[in-house]
């Protein structure tokens, strides 16, 4: 079809941005080529150098093209229409740009461009530049190619976001999209209105900028196997590991603020694969960043730190597999949808994970069996029907392989590590470390083995997931409380013991003192007595980090904060343990209904009774507060509920407190999204939603009459609901027998006994009858005045032992309600508190390594 | 380095260990005929809503228990006792997967997901 038939399309732009992605694409590729060539040969330095600020140039076209049609609203382009729309604010443009998984990769893309700028200029002429920067672009290469939108034989390369409406597979076929004025009739979908949230806006830029920067260490490391130098990167990439562990830490934990604050699962972190696959990286950049330390301060320990350093690049790019395939499906709540890119995604993953392996290994002859052996499996892969066996005979090889690689290629330590030395401590973290993101990793990836091995395993829920971390973080808390006080090389072990001897005690003193009341004595329901102890140990283990690194910063450090980054660093970590363990474990639902209580037969995990119903103008007790629903009302798409809480007076009235309002999204294209109230206290939080309302604001209630009634067919014993009560149909006399009826002019009454079981569990009874005189059935009305309940018992069905009871409810009953959820998260600010702390403390230990290395450049 | 190794293969024994027995404890996809076998066995059982019977959801009777009836994806329909309120927007799923035990012929769910199609609904119908 002719362009010119539609009218006003901007077909510039697409083609202007589509230009830049291919421009940036080819860049990306030719700099990396020449960057690998002149690791050999320097006069290419200047084409890799040239074609990389081409690239640079070129993203950031890509970039200002897409905002420049975002503002524009130039809908026809189905990026633009799938994300924003003209009614929406402004401020949420920086959303719409990375809502979709194109510009998600667009911003991952920028902060590499970014990274990659600022370390070429550091870089300049060192020996460093060329291997780094070649691995820089290749990975450009990759990102590039996944919003290309080529296709290559039928096989879709990536997803291009310049793709016109009408030209998208999905929708090219729609009828509307044919007319030739289609675009003045057409509005974009919107933003998708959770996002619509401030952290929402700085969470995404935060996390990719964090991802982007397990680059650096992952580039480095692949740089010196290739240089065969592994010593002397390390100085180089310490400050950038260390901000990359900032950054990424924060990103997350600004996800975990987002979800404590706009989702409604009820907490700050729920074990969702996405998050999970973002946290696992984080874990092996902070065990990288601390093995890079030994190796600054005392040597060795490099293949641990080329190990982990290139383990946390892959595993971002797992990650990335793992929320971009689709290949989630039910397990998590905010995987991107399918964009059919799976396969690329995986080849992404499998390309870098060769790449690093071949260079792990260094003799010719083995190098060149292993790229053979790997096409020979890839090659057996296309041919036979048996994929997944190969994969893991390929991955099991990988990994014999780098075991090897261990032996053969890395300089030995000749002495072995002192057990009262920081380097044995700080290893032993990273063990641990290591060992809990391979949990998380093999728990997250079950949808993965379900897929490749056809099993069924369903997701770990959170509960097991906290039972499982609280050994890992156990360790961690004693590791980095104590291990400042230990030198490198070599340590006295009494002189040690008496340092922390103080520390310790205290943290003994206060966990035995909030321990006991906490789990033993005022245990959470359900808590068995090894997660008592357990959780005690961690609060003991937690509180003593925290008063070991204040004691450092103190008593060592003198209070010097330049220096003191680590031992902040480390007592915000602990904060955030205890803050999380005690908010979490001591959660308390107050919504729990206490005035009818039930014990569950079906035992653990039926907590029953979690929520409270709240009908308009009455005050119900809920936990130590009285609650009122008083207000209903629609703003834009959502429905707020006013809810006051007061607090009850010893003279028995009710004093005013605090109002929350939580709300219900009505959310176009989510469906029905409760987000949560939560009043702050210092000490505390109360967190409320609503899980279940009418969001409709105008039904007028009738208060009087009854409604229509509705005819029951049942057994007895059978059951009816009532909108306020249980209705039992207990059992059906009659006042004669059948010779009396025949012999007594043939008058007989039947009645039905209904049990009417209110909220409360109170039972009142109903009396429905029929007399039948002369065989004609006379059925009376019973109305039960409490419940507003009315009966008509008018039929007996002989041949199955049915009765037919019509019942009908005052219309006072149907008043409008909702049904809420209240808990109170004790001491979450502790958590909090220690996020910002522990960003900080890493902050001045990154500009304390920037200090001391450009020091030692001067020299 | 003997110290770390030995630390290494003790501390990875461990973590196969856990994996192993973590496996034993993980709860497994199934439908109702494999969780009616196991009736002590926690199940995340996929289906799709039994339209042609009756829910029922009365909160100010108990604003947590809603009772439905589930078709899994054998075609075998059991109903459902779910120990929750009814989740909002509940009809318009598509998909569900409820987490419990099978009690006699009733499943008892203490969780339930459920996909919805306007969730993953790329805008389609809105060019119709």
């Amino acid at each position: 079809m002719e362009n010119s038939t539609y009218i006003g399309e901007h077909l510039w732009a697409g083609q202007l941005g589509h230009g830049f992605v291919i421009l940036s694409f080819v860049a990306a590729l030719l700099s990396s080529l020449s960057f690998f060539l002149s690791t050999k040969n320097t006069t290419y330095l200047p084409l890799a150098r040239n074609a990389y600020y081409v690239h640079c140039f070129a993203v950031l076209g890509i970039a200002g093209t897409l905002f420049f049609m975002l503002f524009n609203h130039y809908f026809e382009y189905q990026y633009v229409w799938q994300h924003s729309n003209t009614e929406m604010d402004m401020k949420y443009i920086l959303s719409c740009f990375w809502e979709g998984q194109e510009g998600s990769f667009l911003l991952w893309t920028f902060w590499n461009v970014v990274l990659g700028l600022l370390l070429r200029k550091q870089l300049h002429n060192q020996v460093w530049e060329a291997p780094v920067m070649a691995v820089f672009a290749l990975v450009q290469v990759f990102l590039a190619s996944m919003i290309i939108g080529v296709y290559v034989f039928d096989y879709k390369i990536g997803s291009n976001p310049f793709l016109l409406l009408r030209e998208h597979p999905d929708f090219s076929s729609a009828p509307f999209l044919s007319k030739p004025d289609y675009l003045s009739k057409l509005n974009g979908r919107g933003l998708n209105p959770l996002l619509m949230n401030y952290w929402m806006t700085i969470h995404p830029p935060t996390l990719f900028l964090g991802f982007a920067s397990t680059l650096i260490p992952f580039a480095f490391a692949l740089a010196a196997l290739w240089n065969r130098k592994y010593e002397d990167w390390q100085k180089i990439a310490l400050p950038w590991t260390f901000f990359g562990v900032f950054v990424l830490g924060i990103g997350i934990l600004m996800g975990g603020a987002w979800a404590y604050e706009a989702l409604s699962f009820g907490g700050f972190w729920a074990w969702d694969p996405v998050e999970n696959s973002s946290l696992v990286p984080w874990l092996l950049l902070v065990a990288a960043a601390h093995t890079m330390l030994v190796n600054r301060n005392k040597g060795g320990s490099l293949f641990t730190t080329h190990f982990l350093s290139i383990g946390s690049f892959l595993l971002v790019l797992y990650s990335t597999f793992l929320t971009r395939s689709g290949v989630l499906g039910n397990a998590s709540v905010h995987a991107f949808t399918d964009l059919g890119m799976t396969g690329q995604l995986v080849i992404y993953v499998l390309t870098f994970l060769f790449i690093a392996i071949l260079l792990l290994i260094q003799d010719v002859l083995f190098r060149t069996s292993y790229i053979i052996g790997s096409l020979l499996l890839l090659a057996a892969a296309f041919v036979y029907d048996q994929t997944a066996t190969i994969l893991l005979v390929w991955l099991g090889a990988s990994f014999v392989i780098t075991i090897v690689a261990y032996y053969r290629y890395f300089p030995r330590e000749k002495e072995e590590e002192e057990l009262y030395s920081r380097e044995f401590w700080i290893f032993l973290g990273a063990l641990t470390l290591v060992l809990s993101a391979v949990l998380i990793t093999f728990f997250t990836s079950s949808p993965v083995f379900n897929k490749l091995f056809g099993t069924d395993m369903a997701p770990l829920k959170v509960a097991d997931y906290n039972n499982w971390m609280v050994p890992f973080a156990i360790v961690l808390m004693v590791l980095s409380g104590a291990s400042l006080y230990l030198k490198y090389k070599k340590t006295d072990a009494k002189t040690f013991y008496k340092k922390i001897a103080i520390s310790a005690g205290a943290a003994l003193l206060f966990s035995v003192a909030s321990a006991i009341p906490m789990y033993f004595l005022n245990a959470p329901q359900g808590f068995s007595s090894q997660q008592a102890i357990t959780y005690s140990l961690l609060l003991f283990t937690g509180l003593f980090a925290f008063f070991a690194n204040n004691q450092y910063i103190l008593t060592v450090l003198q209070g010097k904060l330049s220096k003191s980054g680590a031992a902040i660093a480390h007592a915000g970590f602990a904060l955030v343990i205890v803050g999380a363990l005690v908010s979490t474990s001591k959660k308390m639902t107050l919504s729990k209904n206490t005035s009818t209580k039930k014990v569950s037969a079906l035992g653990e995990g039926f907590d029953e009774n979690e929520s409270l119903l709240l009908t308009k103008g009455d005050t119900l007790p809920m936990g130590p507060y009285l609650v009122t629903y008083s207000k209903k009302q629609r703003k834009g798409i959502d429905v707020y509920f006013t809810v006051d809480y007061f607090k009850p007076t010893k003279d028995g009235k009710k004093e005013y407190d605090f109002t929350l309002v939580p709300h219900v999204q009505d959310n176009p294209r989510m469906g029905k999204a409760p987000e949560p109230a939560t009043r702050h206290y210092l000490g505390r939080d109360i967190y409320t939603h609503v899980t279940y309302a009418d969001l409709n604001t105008d039904t007028v209630t009738m208060e009087k009459g009854f409604t229509e009634a509705k005819n029951y067919v049942g057994h007895v014993k059978d059951s009816i609901f009532a909108s306020n009560a249980i209705i039992v149909i207990d059992s059906v006399r009659t006042d004669r027998t059948q010779e009396e009826y025949e012999k007594n002019d043939s008058e007989l009454s039947v009645t039905a006994v209904l049990k009417c079981i209110d909220v409360t569990g109170k039972a009142v009874y109903a009396y429905p009858k029929f007399q039948i005189k002369n065989n004609t059935i006379v059925p009376l009305t019973f109305e039960e005045p409490t419940l507003g309940l009315k009966f008509v018992f008018w039929k007996i069905n002989p041949e199955n032992e049915t009765l037919e009871i019509t019942m009908s409810e005052k219309l006072s009953n149907a008043k409008d309600f909702i049904v809420l959820k209240a808990y109170l998260f004790p001491y979450i600010n502790v958590l909090w508190a220690g996020c910002i702390i522990m960003g900080l403390g890493t902050l001045v230990a990154v500009r304390e390594r920037v200090r001391i290395l450009q020091r030692k450049n001067e020299v | 380095m003997k110290k770390l190794h030995i630390l290494a293969i003790v501390v990875i024994a461990i973590a196969i260990g856990m994996i192993l027995t973590s496996l034993k404890s993980t709860t497994t996809y199934a439908d109702f005929a494999e969780a009616m076998e196991n009736p002590e066995k926690e199940y995340h059982v996929v289906g799709k809503l039994d339209k042609t019977q009756p829910q029922i959801f009365e909160p100010r009777v108990d604003p947590d228990k809603f009772y439905f009836t589930l078709i899994d994806n054998r075609g075998v329909s059991k109903p459902v006792v779910l120990h929750k309120s009814k989740p909002q927007d509940f009809e318009k799923s598509e998909q569900i997967v409820l987490i419990g035990k099978m009690s006699g012929n009733a499943f008892q769910a203490n969780d339930i997901l459920m996909k919805c199609p306007s969730k993953y609904n790329d805008g389609k119908n809105e060019l119709k």
